[in-house]
């Protein structure tokens, strides 16, 4: 099953954020992404990779000063055939990343599912986050 | 160590939403209800739980017209313990769970940085995993 493996908010200062759920929750940084998206700070619990950022375009369509929590990622064994899935159910493709290229670890497609929530699928996982179970990644091979 | 287990989703149409991500994800349908604070359905991927749900009240600030993430959840060991520290750390406390002895769901919700909502439970969401160190005691 795939899994939900990243939470990204939108922050006006992703250093003071990252440094308040480090220390209310043990949070572990593991990054610092600096990209033509957003920039800001990777957390993790060990589970799902937390992303403060403070955004440069406005992806949601709620204007640059949105703060909250901005969109989802969920962790699947195959992108391009999930990509079809979710556009067979009526999701609208935003943008794509490169498959592996410098930025692997961060989202690979991103969507909008209905009510125009945002979400991105990865089949690489996020930066500190847990990889699928091993069953369902053999059986996925 | 605290887990992210809960996820909350505001929208107009919480049967279709819930519809979309079962079909989309095979997330599976634990919960719905209709409570005091919301209306909607609760999925689980195995580890979180998924709330998609049409609130009842402005939580948020951004009106009732708001669709989209809402909050998230953090399961904790001892939630009074770690709602001092959050408000030690500037978060401000919103709110504790309407109904005393009831888990499941939020045991208490605060404000962080920014106004961002969360809330913090010591017992696992419905359909949510436990924290590591309860599963191991577990299955001692």
């Amino acid at each position: 099953m795939p899994k939900l493996r990243h939470i990204a908010i939108a922050a006006e200062d992703p250093d003071a954020m990252a440094e308040f759920y480090k220390k209310a929750f043990d949070f572990v940084e593991v990054g610092r992404p600096n990209g033509v998206l957003a920039d800001g700070v990777f957390l993790s619990d060990g589970t799902l990779n937390m992303a403060i950022l403070k955004f440069k375009t406005d992806q949601l369509g709620k204007g640059m000063d949105f703060r909250g929590i901005h969109h989802f990622g969920v962790l699947v064994e195959d992108v391009d055939a999930f990509s079809h899935k979710l556009e067979s159910l009526g999701a609208r493709h935003y943008i794509d990343q490169g498959h592996g290229g410098q930025q692997a670890g961060y989202f690979e497609k991103k969507f909008y599912g209905p009510e125009g929530v945002l979400f991105d699928i990865a089949e690489h996982g996020w930066a500190g986050a847990e990889k699928l179970p091993e069953p369902v990644k053999e059986a996925a091979e | 160590m605290a887990k992210l287990r809960h996820l909350a989703i505001a929208c107009k149409d919480p049967d279709a939403m819930a519809e979309f991500y079962m079909k989309a994800f095979d997330f599976t349908l634990v919960r719905s209800n209709d409570g005091p604070l919301a209306y909607g359905h609760h999925l689980s991927d195995g580890t979180l739980d998924l709330a998609i749900l049409r609130f009842k009240s402005d939580q948020i600030g951004k009106g009732m017209d708001y669709t989209g993430l809402h909050h998230f959840g953090v399961l904790v060991e001892d939630v009074d313990a770690t709602a001092e520290k959050v408000a030690a750390q500037g978060g401000r406390h919103y709110m504790d769970q309407l109904e005393p002895g009831r888990t499941g769901g939020f045991e208490v919700k605060m404000y962080g940085p920014e106004g961002v909502l969360f809330d913090i439970a010591e017992h696992p969401w419905t359909g949510s995993e436990a924290l590591p160190e309860k599963v191991e005691e577990a299955a001692e």
